[in-house]
C-alpha cells in the first residue's frame, strides 16, 4: 500500500476564510460554528485539529468532506473544491464513534465501500484483505460488525477508510472509548499511514497522543483559530535543558549547584522522571499476557 | 484545478439498493407485515359462511380476488411508506450516511439507491402475494369446476396474467408513494413525521377523483380555486388510474393499454418525485 505524497499540491487541504453559520430556532437567530477560518493542512503531515467540545472541529471535518458548505469562504481537498464529489476520490474517513451496517460482516463491510469507492473489481477481495490484515483484523473478519468491541470498529472504520488508497486520510476522535493498548496501536497505524507518504488529519482529546504523533497542530475554540504551529515548536523550550542523571547524594548536588552558580547559571528544578501511566499499562499488560502464554499448555 | 470526473453510477445506486433491501428483510416490521398479509389472504379461502347467491362459484372467486387484492393494497401502502422513511432516516440516525457520503457518492445514487431498496423490498412483499393469490384462486376454480362444470360459462376466473397485470400496476403505485415518501423524507427532520405525511398524500391521491371532477369544472369557479384544483390534480398523481381490478376476470380482461399508459404515468412521477427528492437533498446537512 502506498500514497506518495502529491507534490503538486503542497496543501492537502485549503481552507480560506472558511465561516459556518447553523439557523437556531424560527426568528432568524444563527449559530456561529466555524468563524473566518483559515488553514492549510500540508501534505504528507499528520495535523492535529484540537479544540474543547463544540469549538468547531466536527464541523470544520463535515465541511473538508462536502458533507456541509460554508456560509461563507473556500475550502478545498488536494485542490479540488470540497462540494464536488471529485474532492472525496482522495479522502478516507474514520467518523467519531463509528456506526456501520451491524448486519454485515467485517469483510463484506469493507467490500461493500471498496465497491463504492470504485476499486477495480479484479482488486476486491485481494485489497479488502490486505487493509484488513494492516488494521489487524483478520481473524475476525467474517465476523457480523454487531459482536465487535469499541476498538475493533475503530479498526474496521480504519479499514473502509482505507480501502481504496486515499492520499488523506481524516481521523475523527479515532481513540475515543478505546482502551491504551488499543489506543497505543492506532497510533502506531497513524505513523505507518505518514510513513506511506499520506496526510492525516486527527481530532482527538488525547493530547498526549497528539504530541506523539502529529507534525502540527491547530487549536480552535468557538470556532476560531486561536493558535496553529509545528508540535517541535510549540512544546519545546529551547530557551531550558533537562539532563538526566543516575541518583546524585545531597553532597555532590550541591556541588553541582555552586559550579553552576560560579558560571552565572541556576538549577532550577531538581525531580525524579517519571514514567508515563500508558507505558506502565502498555509493558504489565504485555507481560501479563507473556505469562499467561507461558502457563497454557 | 480539475479532477477526473466522478459521473453518476448505477452500480453505486445499485450497491446502496442491494443494502437497503438486505436491511430491510432483516427488519421485524416487514416480517410481521409479510405473515399478516399471507394469514389474511389464506384466510379468504376460510370465509365460507358468507352468501354468495345463485352465481356461487364466480362469486366466491371475486371474493378471493377482492379480499387477497385488498389485503396486498392495505398492507403494501403500509410496508412502502413505513420502511421507506425507515429505512432512509435509518442510515441518517445511526450515522452510516455520514461514512457512505463521505465516499465519492451522489446524493441522487443514495436517494435513488434508497428508494430502489425500499420498492424491491415492497416487490417481494406483492410476488409473495401475488404468487399465494394466484394458487389460491387456482384451488378455489378448481373446486368450483368439480362441483359445477358450467360455473365459468357466464364470465370465468380471474386469468394469471390479469392478475399478475393488476398486482404489478399496485406495485408500480407503490414505487410513486415510496418516491413520496422519500420526498418527504429528504426535507423532514423526524420519521414519524414522513410516515404521517406519507399517509396524508396516500389519502389525497386516491381522492384525486374529486379533484378531477371539480378541475372539470374549474371554469365555473373563482380563479383562485380552480389554479387551486388545477395544481393539486397536477401535483398528486391519481391513484385510481393503477386500478384494473375490475376489469380482471371479465371476457377481454386487463385493457393493455390502459396498463402501459398507467406503467408510463407511474415512472414520469417516479421520475419528477424522484428529482425533486435530490434537490431537496443536495443541501440537506448529514
Amino acid at each position: 500500500m502506498s500514497a506518495a505524497a502529491d507534490s503538486a499540491h503542497p496543501s492537502a487541504i485549503e481552507l480560506r476564510g472558511v465561516t459556518k453559520d447553523f439557523p437556531v430556532g424560527l426568528r432568524g437567530l444563527k449559530l456561529r460554528a466555524v468563524d473566518n477560518l483559515t488553514l492549510n493542512v500540508p501534505a504528507g503531515q499528520v495535523f492535529g485539529l484540537l479544540g474543547p467540545n463544540g469549538s468547531g472541529k466536527s464541523t470544520t471535518i463535515k465541511i473538508v468532506l462536502g458533507l456541509l458548505e460554508p456560509t461563507v469562504g473556500e475550502c478545498r481537498v488536494v485542490g479540488v473544491p470540497s462540494a464536488q464529489v471529485e474532492s472525496r476520490r482522495n479522502v478516507g474517513y474514520l467518523p467519531e464513534a463509528p456506526y456501520f451496517y451491524r448486519y454485515l460482516s467485517g469483510a463484506e463491510l469493507v467490500r461493500f465501500y471498496a465497491r463504492v469507492c470504485g476499486v477495480p473489481r479484479g482488486r476486491f477481495d485481494a485489497r479488502v484483505r490486505e487493509v484488513l490484515d494492516w488494521v489487524g483484523l483478520t481473524g475476525a473478519a467474517d465476523r457480523r460488525v454487531g459482536t465487535y468491541s469499541k476498538g475493533m470498529l475503530q479498526r474496521v472504520g480504519l479499514a473502509q477508510a482505507l480501502v481504496h488508497d486515499p492520499r488523506l486520510v481524516i481521523l475523527d476522535e479515532p481513540t475515543a472509548g478505546v482502551d491504551p493498548a488499543g489506543s497505543a496501536d492506532i497510533s502506531q497505524m497513524i505513523l505507518r499511514l505518514k510513513s506511506e507518504g499520506r496526510t492525516v488529519l486527527i481530532t482527538s482529546h488525547l493530547l498526549a497522543q497528539i504530541e506523539d504523533v502529529c507534525d502540527r497542530i491547530a487549536i480552535l475554540d468557538r470556532g476560531r483559530l486561536i493558535l496553529e504551529g509545528a508540535v517541535a515548536e510549540l512544546v519545546g523550550r529551547r530557551d531550558r535543558q533537562a539532563l538526566i542523571v543516575e541518583a546524585l547524594p545531597p553532597g555532590e548536588l550541591a556541588e553541582l549547584r555552586t559550579w553552576l552558580a560560579a558560571r552565572g547559571r541556576v538549577l532550577e528544578s531538581v525531580e525524579q522522571p517519571r514514567a508515563r501511566l500508558d507505558e506502565i499499562f502498555l509493558r504489565e499488560v504485555a507481560r501479563a499476557e507473556g505469562v499467561n502464554r507461558e502457563a497454557r499448555p | 484545478m480539475s479532477a477526473e470526473r466522478v459521473p453518476f453510477s448505477c452500480g453505486r445506486t445499485s450497491l446502496i439498493a442491494g443494502n437497503t433491501f438486505l436491511e430491510a428483510v432483516r427488519q421485524r416490521l416487514f416480517l410481521f407485515l409479510v405473515l399478516l398479509a399471507v394469514a389474511l389472504v389464506t384466510g379468504a379461502r376460510f370465509f365460507q359462511s358468507f352468501d354468495f347467491g345463485p352465481d356461487l362459484g364466480v362469486a366466491s372467486l371475486k371474493f378471493t380476488f377482492d379480499f387477497g387484492l385488498g389485503a396486498l393494497v392495505f398492507f403494501g401502502s403500509t410496508l412502502t411508506i413505513t420502511a421507506t422513511a425507515q429505512l432512509f432516516f435509518s442510515e441518517i440516525e445511526n450515522r452510516t450516511a455520514l461514512t457512505l457520503l463521505a465516499k465519492p457518492v451522489w446524493r441522487a445514487e443514495f436517494i435513488f439507491g434508497k428508494f430502489l431498496g425500499a420498492w424491491a423490498v415492497v416487490g417481494v412483499f406483492c410476488a409473495l402475494l401475488t404468487g399465494l393469490l394466484a394458487g389460491l384462486l387456482w384451488f378455489r376454480a378448481r373446486e368450483v369446476l368439480a362441483a359445477n362444470p358450467e360455473a365459468f360459462l357466464h364470465g370465468g376466473p380471474v386469468a394469471p396474467g390479469d392478475l399478475v397485470i393488476v398486482c404489478v400496476l399496485q406495485w408500480l403505485k407503490f414505487g410513486v408513494l415510496a418516491m413520496i415518501t422519500l420526498l418527504v423524507a429528504s426535507f423532514s427532520n423526524t420519521n414519524l413525521f414522513s410516515v404521517v405525511m406519507g399517509f396524508f398524500v396516500l389519502v389525497i391521491c386516491h381522492l384525486q377523483s374529486f379533484a378531477h371532477q371539480a378541475y372539470a369544472h374549474a371554469e365555473e369557479s373563482s380563479v383562485a380555486i380552480g389554479l387551486m384544483i388545477k395544481t393539486l390534480a397536477r401535483v398528486f398523481p391519481d391513484f385510481r388510474l393503477f386500478d384494473l381490478a375490475e376489469q380482471a376476470g371479465h371476457e377481454g380482461g386487463v385493457n393493455a393499454a390502459l396498463a402501459l399508459r398507467a406503467a408510463a404515468y407511474a415512472l414520469t412521477y417516479v421520475f419528477v418525485f424522484g428529482f425533486l427528492a435530490v434537490y431537496s437533498f443536495r443541501r440537506r446537512e448529514i
